[in-house]
């Protein structure tokens, strides 16, 4: 997997390289974003759908959120590790660019059925957690909520694991009352559910 | 713009994994949702965002709103929107600082901004023909509180007491940390802080209640206290204040007034948000047993819940948000301005149709009685499509006499002016 993602991430400089030749200083100026597009991709897939386990999907995610996320890494209130160089310096105006690129970006729904015996289950954990509220009733988020609906499945358990043990500074509050006293088995059903899910 | 882009490209070099990211939505602009049923069950604390919320609105699409965390530029800011009496003018006075609250000018005339979810503190310079800024310290958690006393700025996040001693000369001077002495406690909701010095050279700092509607944690919420400069000498001088903003001492009569919003979930039109006054230290407000003037909980309740509770001056509209009082006391706004209270309300969110989104005088009597509450300066909302534009938050008067205004939703400071 490592290989595999350094591999797209070279690929993605090449290509960004090769953008930024061909188009020069002043249409790189206006159009930032889609010259890191490809070093965005070269971790998150394909127009920003994630093949890669624990790597979120970015497509289709509302630009608030991916505004918000980027500027949070590039403060350092949100840590990353993985995102703190790329994102290091990164101009409101690039991130602006980017946010609106992932947005209108199409959500790839990966193949295979939903195994019912843990999307019945972590159905009804979303349903009695109210997590449609927020990600709305198709999960597909709004604003600065992310969508949920399609995202990988490893990535969510791993990320409702963070809320839900790793309240503090920095992390959302929101999230972690909304997950708290879940069972490990109950966010693993409920990440199954979410990243299965069809509208 | 390409040497940044190719140095991000650069940096994959030295990537040595890409399969793990964190969290996804940040703390300060995250909504509420509705009690999981099954809390109870599992004996979890009660979360602090859902009390008071009825089965019957878990269907609710109400919830706070985003704040934006990107410079908005100039271009996108509708100042032609901004409506205001005759003879006022607003003008961009500066922008690109996202987050920008509550406003405080030092002795050379260097502006300091709090901000809350970005975590940065702004200093804007003022050369005359244009507004410079830059962040003085980022990483802070809700570093909302600032204020100047002699050439010192003091930030106040929710979780830090910082001073940085003549700052306006030395941009660079390292903070003294005070924390320890200011005993800030550990719940962060609410807690975000407006601070400013009083006529005692006192430094006010408030305490929200850690909840929507709760009994206290302990102590040490729903209260403001006043300080020595340094945090030695902490007195709690009034209580049962849920969540104030902004407050602002009257130029004659000294007394302090306040700001404070009223609780969520109980309905669009009720319990409206506050204006209070304090007449003397240690009085009680209300909070969590009765709110505006007058107005039992609907969930914690208990006989009597508006006995020895001091009412307000005037209630100020429901969920509108209060936030910075100023009491004018310049003489470029017409006479009639003089010692009148100017209120920001930042604009609703737990509210079917949003109300505030605007900045209202107040005008009492003597007695600081029969208060009237006028608009001032609106345009913040499209009534036509209950959509907002912007949030006004807080207000600084400069010594010409015009007004600041600081608008958090779009990083940018407008100022006021009048002319004949």
């Amino acid at each position: 997997m490592r290989v595999e993602c350094i591999a797209r991430s070279l690929a993605g400089w090449a290509t960004a390289s090769a953008l930024l030749l061909l188009s020069g200083a002043p249409s790189a100026q206006q159009q930032p974003a889609p010259a890191a597009v490809p070093i965005c991709n070269a971790c998150h897939g394909p127009a920003g759908n994630s093949q890669i386990p624990l790597t979120p999907s970015i497509a289709g995610q509302p630009k608030l959120f991916v505004e918000n996320q980027l500027v949070l890494i590039r403060e350092g209130l949100r840590d990353v590790p993985q995102m703190k160089e790329i994102v290091a310096g990164m101009s409101d105006e690039t991130i602006i660019a980017l946010a609106q690129h992932f947005a209108s970006q199409t959500p790839v729904l990966k193949a295979g059925a939903a195994n019912l015996e843990k999307a019945r289950p972590g159905a009804a954990t979303a349903s009695a957690r109210l997590c449609g509220t927020c990600h709305l009733s198709d999960y597909s988020g709004q604003k600065q909520v992310p969508r949920i609906a399609g995202q990988d499945e490893t990535y969510l358990v791993h990320s409702m694991k963070q809320f839900r043990d790793n309240p503090g500074p920095g992390r959302d509050t929101i999230m972690s009352a909304a997950l708290y006293g879940l069972s490990d088995v109950d966010l693993i059903n409920l990440a199954h559910y979410l990243a299965t899910f069809k509208p | 713009m390409n040497t940044r882009i190719a140095l991000a490209a650069a940096t994959l070099f030295s990537l040595v994994a890409c399969q793990t990211t964190s969290t996804s939505t940040p703390a300060s602009v995250a909504p509420a949702v509705a009690a999981p049923p099954t809390a109870a069950a599992t004996a979890a604390p009660p979360p602090i965002w859902q009390q008071g919320r009825t089965p019957d609105q878990g269907t609710s699409k109400l919830a706070p709103h985003a704040g934006r965390m990107t410079a908005t530029p100039v271009s996108e800011i509708p100042l032609s929107n901004f409506k205001l009496p005759p003879g006022f003018k607003a003008e961009v006075w500066a922008t690109g600082m996202p987050g920008v609250r509550s406003m405080a000018r030092g002795d050379s005339g260097k502006i300091y901004i709090g901000t809350r979810g970005i975590g940065r503190v702004y200093e804007v310079t003022d050369t005359g023909a244009q507004r410079t800024n830059r962040v003085v310290v980022d990483k802070l958690v809700q570093p909302a509180g600032v204020a100047v006393r002699n050439g010192s700025l003091y930030v106040v996040s929710i979780d830090k007491a910082l001073r940085y001693d003549g700052i306006e000369q030395n941009p660079t001077v390292a903070p003294v940390d005070m924390t320890a002495a200011f005993a800030l406690p550990k719940e962060q909701h609410h807690n975000w802080k407006y601070i400013a010095f009083g006529p005692d050279n006192k430094l006010y700092v408030p305490f929200g209640a850690p909840c929507n509607i709760c009994e206290t944690p302990s102590g040490e919420y729903a209260q403001i206290r006043r300080y020595n400069a340094d945090g030695s000498g902490m007195e709690v001088i009034a209580r049962g204040v849920r969540n104030t903003q902004g407050f602002a001492w009257h130029p004659t009569t000294k007394e302090m007034w306040f700001t404070d919003h009223g609780r969520d979930w109980m309905g669009d039109n009720e319990p409206e948000d506050e204006l209070n006054r304090m007449s003397k230290t240690g009085a009680n407000y209300g909070f969590p047993y009765c709110h505006a003037n007058g107005i039992p909980d609907k969930d914690i309740k208990k006989a009597n819940p508006c006995d020895g509770v001091t009412m307000p001056v005037t209630t100020m509209g429901p969920h509108t948000a209060v936030m910075g009082v100023h009491f004018y006391t310049g003489t470029m706004f017409p006479a009639e301005y003089r010692n009148v209270m100017f209120v920001a309300r930042k604009g609703s969110w737990n509210r079917t149709q949003k109300s505030g989104y605007d900045v209202v005088t107040v005008r009492t009597d003597a007695e600081g009685k029969n208060a009237k509450v006028e608009p001032f300066m609106t345009g913040f909302l499209d009534a036509s499509n209950d959509a907002f534009s912007g949030r006004p938050t807080y207000m600084l008067q400069l010594p010409d006499g015009s007004l600041l205004v600081s608008d958090e939703q779009l990083g940018a400071i407008y100022r006021i002016t009048y002319a004949r």
